[in-house]
């Protein structure tokens, strides 16, 4: 699909993104073709434990690659030296990215739990600390949603990212210290990682890649979408100041063509020559 | 349908959703770009060309 | 910047003490959760007692994110903000301050709460000091990430909803290592709650040390 100059103007192309969506495909289709198909059951856990094909490394995309990303990226921002706005997009796409691979650690943790644990939910720490880490970085899109001047959202943005950040290592922590202290928790615990060996250890490690390369393709796209709105985004409050402004001059009656606009809200802005003149 | 099935249908799923929706916004936005007016300047009520009337 | 922080705090709880809102309606409200609490969990003195380190601790997060945006809400008038810019004042310590005077009210609150859940759930503490330290760490990381946050959603329309939003989160480590660190203090081992002082501890530090960094560049978007 080729893109015409005006958008290319605005964002490229690359052509490694294509490259690694197209692995990510692959990867993750020959993920689920091992780990469904050709790996063995476990001893233990029987075919329960093809969800760690899936379920650890999604959690290490979301938990550690998107929101350690998005927490680093937010850092290069807020620094002087290297503030630009590429971070601040890389920082938004990541969290974006990041909140949909936590919602699904917590569904296939989940799913892995219930016939192990025959609950859906329980207060483990991993569980909980998951969950928590969902709402902190759901604030953060609902913070970038609020419409502001890109700036200062950036800057926004980037110290909620940091501040939640750094949050996730306390929460950790003391989640744990809550489910040692509390007695029933042992049961609950159980170690979910079998004795991986053979073909499920690569499997394991293809998993971990495949959705590496899934995250970063998303991220991708999604930077570019970033960019994209940005510019439309400064293209419609134009085109609305200009139609306001025509706007006005039908109103006013003493609108004779005066392009003052003294009828008007006294806006210093003017549209460009070409929208109606 | 099993567990590990339904894990892997939410978990692939969801990402593949979320893959399209990534493709439509994009498809969108480069619609919005195709079709806006070229970026100009804001410019002052000088420049305005009926700034005299008739 | 301890001279900023005094300054600023002085003009906050000045404030406070003129206009009297947080006494008038953040106090009464968090007073009237523990009674809503009653109604929720039912009058058994029993259960209220058990959930009592829990139930005060979550009346103080409320109050806290009340608090905070109060203490926003000062500055939201025509200027106010770009004043303080202007003026000078060294960022860091415009944060410390706001903390200070929103701990301070927090901390009067506390006292105040305190007597209402010994009355009402009929509790008593039986290690002091170990509440007085749970709270004076617990007080100081609420009022720091509080106020991060207050400043981060100062002066968006949306504040009153996207505040707790983003700060109730952060603090949920608070309420949980007070909660179990006053457990102790009530009732439970005090051994048991006294290791969650090294939760508490570190959140204070963490957060204080944070805002005094970040405050900076947050201050420059206002």
């Amino acid at each position: 699909m080729s893109i015409s100059e005006k958008t290319a103007a605005v964002v490229r192309r690359p052509r490694w993104l294509r490259v690694v969506g197209a692995l990510a495909l692959v990867s993750t289709a020959a993920t689920v073709w091992l780990g469904l198909w050709v790996t063995p059951p476990d001893a233990v856990q029987k075919n329960l434990v093809r969800l760690v094909y899936l379920h650890p490394p999604i959690a290490w995309v979301a938990l550690y690659l998107a929101f350690g990303l998005s927490a680093l990226a937010s850092l290069l921002y807020l620094w002087r030296r290297t503030r630009s706005m590429f971070w601040d997009r890389l920082a938004a796409s990541s969290v974006e990215v990041g909140v949909v691979f936590n919602a699904l650690t917590l569904a296939t943790g989940m799913i892995w739990g219930r016939p192990t644990w025959g609950v859906w939910w329980t207060w483990d720490a991993r569980l909980t600390s998951t969950a928590l880490l969902l709402v902190l970085f759901l604030g953060y899109l609902a913070l970038r949603r609020v419409p502001a001047d890109p700036e200062v959202r950036a800057r926004r943005c980037a110290v909620a990212a940091l501040v939640a950040f750094v949050d996730v290592p306390i929460v950790h922590f003391s989640v744990i210290w809550w489910q040692t202290l509390h007695q029933g928790a042992t049961v609950l615990n159980a170690n979910l990682s079998p004795t991986i060996h053979g073909s499920m250890a690569w499997t394991l490690l293809l998993g971990f890649i495949a959705l590496t390369l899934v995250f970063v393709w998303m991220v991708g796209v999604r930077y570019q979408i970033e960019v994209l709105a940005d510019r439309t985004g400064a293209e419609r409050l134009e085109v609305s100041l200009a139609e306001r402004w025509a706007e006005g001059e039908l109103e006013s009656p003493s609108a004779g063509g005066n392009g003052h606009g003294n009828g008007t809200t006294g806006s210093p802005v003017r549209p460009p020559t070409r929208v109606g003149q | 349908m099993s567990y590990v099935d339904a894990g892997y249908s939410i978990g692939l799923g969801v990402l593949f959703l979320y893959a399209v929706g990534l493709f439509l916004r994009r498809r969108s936005l480069e619609r919005a770009v195709e079709l806006s007016p070229p970026p100009g300047p804001i410019q002052g009520p000088t420049e305005t060309g009926s700034a005299s009337g008739p | 910047m301890w001279r900023d922080a005094l300054l600023v705090a002085g003009k906050d709880l000045r404030i406070e003490l003129r206009s009297r809102v947080a006494l008038w309606q953040v106090l009464p409200v968090a007073v009237l959760s523990l009674v809503l609490y009653a109604f929720a969990l039912g009058p058994a003195r029993h259960t209220l007692a058990a959930a009592a380190p829990g139930l005060f601790w979550l009346a103080v997060l409320f109050s806290t994110v009340l608090a905070t945006q109060r203490s926003f809400a000062i500055e939201s008038g025509e200027g106010t903000r770009d004043g303080l810019r202007v003026s000078g004042i060294d960022p860091a310590g415009v944060f410390l301050g706001k903390a200070a005077a929103v701990a301070a009210e927090l901390a009067v609150l506390q006292v105040v709460l305190w007597a209402a859940m010994t009355l009402l759930f009929g509790v008593h503490v039986h290690t002091a000091w170990l509440a007085i330290v749970a709270s004076f760490l617990a007080t100081i990381g609420l009022a720091t990430a509080g106020t991060l946050y207050g400043a981060l959603s100062a002066g968006l329309r949306v504040r009153e909803t996207l505040l707790p939003l983003l700060v109730l989160p952060v603090l949920a480590p608070v309420l949980l290592a007070a909660s179990r660190a006053w457990s102790g203090a009530l009732t439970g081992p005090v051994s048991s709650g006294e290791s969650w002082l090294r939760i508490l501890g570190p959140f204070a530090a963490v957060y204080l040390v944070v805002g005094i960094v970040l405050y900076g560049p947050l201050l420059e978007t206002a």
